[in-house]
């Protein structure tokens, strides 16, 4: 449960008040609350996300690595949530 | 795709487990804390390749398995009400309380929503005032910084119908629990990497000294495990005991610090009760009372009164301690299985019973 999924910074906002962004995981995009990488992580960049929140900055081919792995081991039924809850 | 043929070249995990039996001079007991690392271990069977030099003991680390019956039967209690919406991450669903489970409160015409992060079942109770939204708050560090910022969000919003069932648990005081245990066999543990991501590691330092265990903070993928797993050894069969970071990638000693400060703000440390093994001091968060609104044990009549025991016919609580392995529990397989669960760590893909009935381990050395 506490997989975290590397994906890429596409865009940075603020909803409200709170640092939002949006991450592209392998093609499924979604929104993502950045508040807590918010100062070291800029669009381009790579975080690992954990249930919708990025926790921490990797780098890209790390990021890569390990997406290809995940979905290796079939183990992003995280994505799956995402997709059927995307609009 | 490069990356993914260098990480799949056999040759270096051939290379990793021969060094770690070229190392033991004899065979430890490792625990790896995380239920995702248990998953990995099971199905790609690294305990199997490393029989004669590690033995493997699966902990706790899986948030849907330590989550007590009580609160369990607190989520069923208030997903029946018909004032409420109850939001959860999806494992929990089928998790067994008392009488039932959430999935089956559902078909009874519970509103009972997945929602992938906190934030969505916050955007819930913004679209429908006229319900009570309730999100189950389970899991270890990892997830209390996205669970803490839905609550601070809530009062931020000025929200009057969002609370939060809180189940949240904490690694340390559990691997002190354990090593203070009379039965307790672990020498070394690969300490979980995304735990660490958030907390650091400096809370294993005292613990890693105190009970002269190597901790290595350790990532999920079958060649982080194995170096973790040859880290610890080195250090066992050094006499050394300290904290290593085989995570480098994600992990720094002092953790994400803004994430550690929101969850300081909205959560105090609590005494609570771990599935299968007790109660532990301190081993867990619980809001603060100037978030009480948001608290929905306390704002729900009845429920923080409810009081469930467990049942004595699971043995999850030795399973979880690593004291039985799954295939010695007499339920195993038989009338505990992964469509009829007993006990948590049957539900979750993440527990060790599950991952033992899924990869065919139902007797040691049995992996087909």
């Amino acid at each position: 449960m506490c997989l975290g999924i590397p994906g890429r910074i596409v865009e940075m906002h603020d909803t409200q008040g709170l640092p939002m962004g949006v991450v592209d995981f392998g093609g499924v995009r979604r929104e993502v609350c950045l508040a807590y990488v918010k100062d070291e992580i800029k669009p381009g960049d790579y975080a690992i996300v954990h249930v919708g929140f990025a926790i921490s900055k990797v780098d890209e081919t790390e990021a890569k690595r390990t997406f290809e792995v995940l979905r290796e081991m079939s183990q992003l039924d995280e994505l799956d949530w995402m997709k059927d809850l995307l609009p | 795709m490069k990356y993914l043929s260098e990480y799949r070249d056999p040759k270096v995990a051939r290379a990793l487990v021969a060094e770690i039996k070229h190392t033991a001079t004899r065979r430890w007991v490792l625990m790896e804390v995380c239920g995702g690392q248990t998953h990995t271990i099971v199905k790609q069977g690294l305990d199997e390749l490393l029989g004669e030099a590690v033995e493997m003991v699966h902990g706790p680390g899986c948030p849907v398995c330590v989550t007590p019956l009580e609160q369990i039967d607190k989520a069923l209690a208030l997903a029946a009400r018909p004032d409420v919406i109850f939001t959860s991450f999806g494992d929990m669903l089928r998790v067994p309380g008392s009488d039932c489970d959430l999935l089956q409160v559902r078909a009874r015409g519970g509103a009972v929503r997945i929602v992938y992060s906190p934030l969505d079942a916050l955007e819930l109770a913004r679209k429908h005032p006229d319900k009570e939204v309730v999100f189950f708050a389970v899991g270890f560090e990892t997830t209390a910084p996205a669970n803490a910022m839905a609550v601070w969000r809530a009062k931020e919003l000025g929200l009057k119908n969002f609370s939060v069932l809180v189940s949240h648990v904490t690694v340390p005081p559990a691997m002190t629990a354990l090593l203070e245990s009379a039965d307790n066999r672990v020498q070394g543990f690969l300490a979980a990497g995304h735990v660490c991501t958030i907390m650091g590691w400096t809370e294993y330092e005292p613990i890693a000294a105190k009970y002269k265990v190597p901790i290595v903070v350790t990532g999920f993928e079958p060649l982080d495990i194995l170096e973790g797993m040859l880290l610890a050894v080195r250090q066992l069969e050094e006499g050394r005991h300290e904290v290593e970071n085989q995570y480098v990638r994600s992990v720094r000693r002092d953790g994400n610090q803004p994430a550690q400060d929101l969850v300081s703000r909205v959560f105090e440390l609590v005494d609570r009760n771990w599935r299968g093994i007790g109660p532990i001091p301190r081993s867990g968060l619980g809001v603060r009372a100037e978030f009480a609104e948001f608290d929905a044990e306390r704002r729900f009549a009845g429920v923080e009164s409810i009081r469930t025991a467990e049942p004595a016919i699971c043995r999850a609580g030795d399973v979880l301690r690593g004291v039985l392995k799954p295939f010695d529990c007499p339920a195993f397989g038989a009338a505990c299985t992964p469509e009829h669960p007993l006990g948590a760590p049957m539900v979750s893909s993440e527990g060790a019973c599950a991952a033992y009935y899924n990869y065919g381990r139902f007797r040691s050395g049995s992996a087909v």
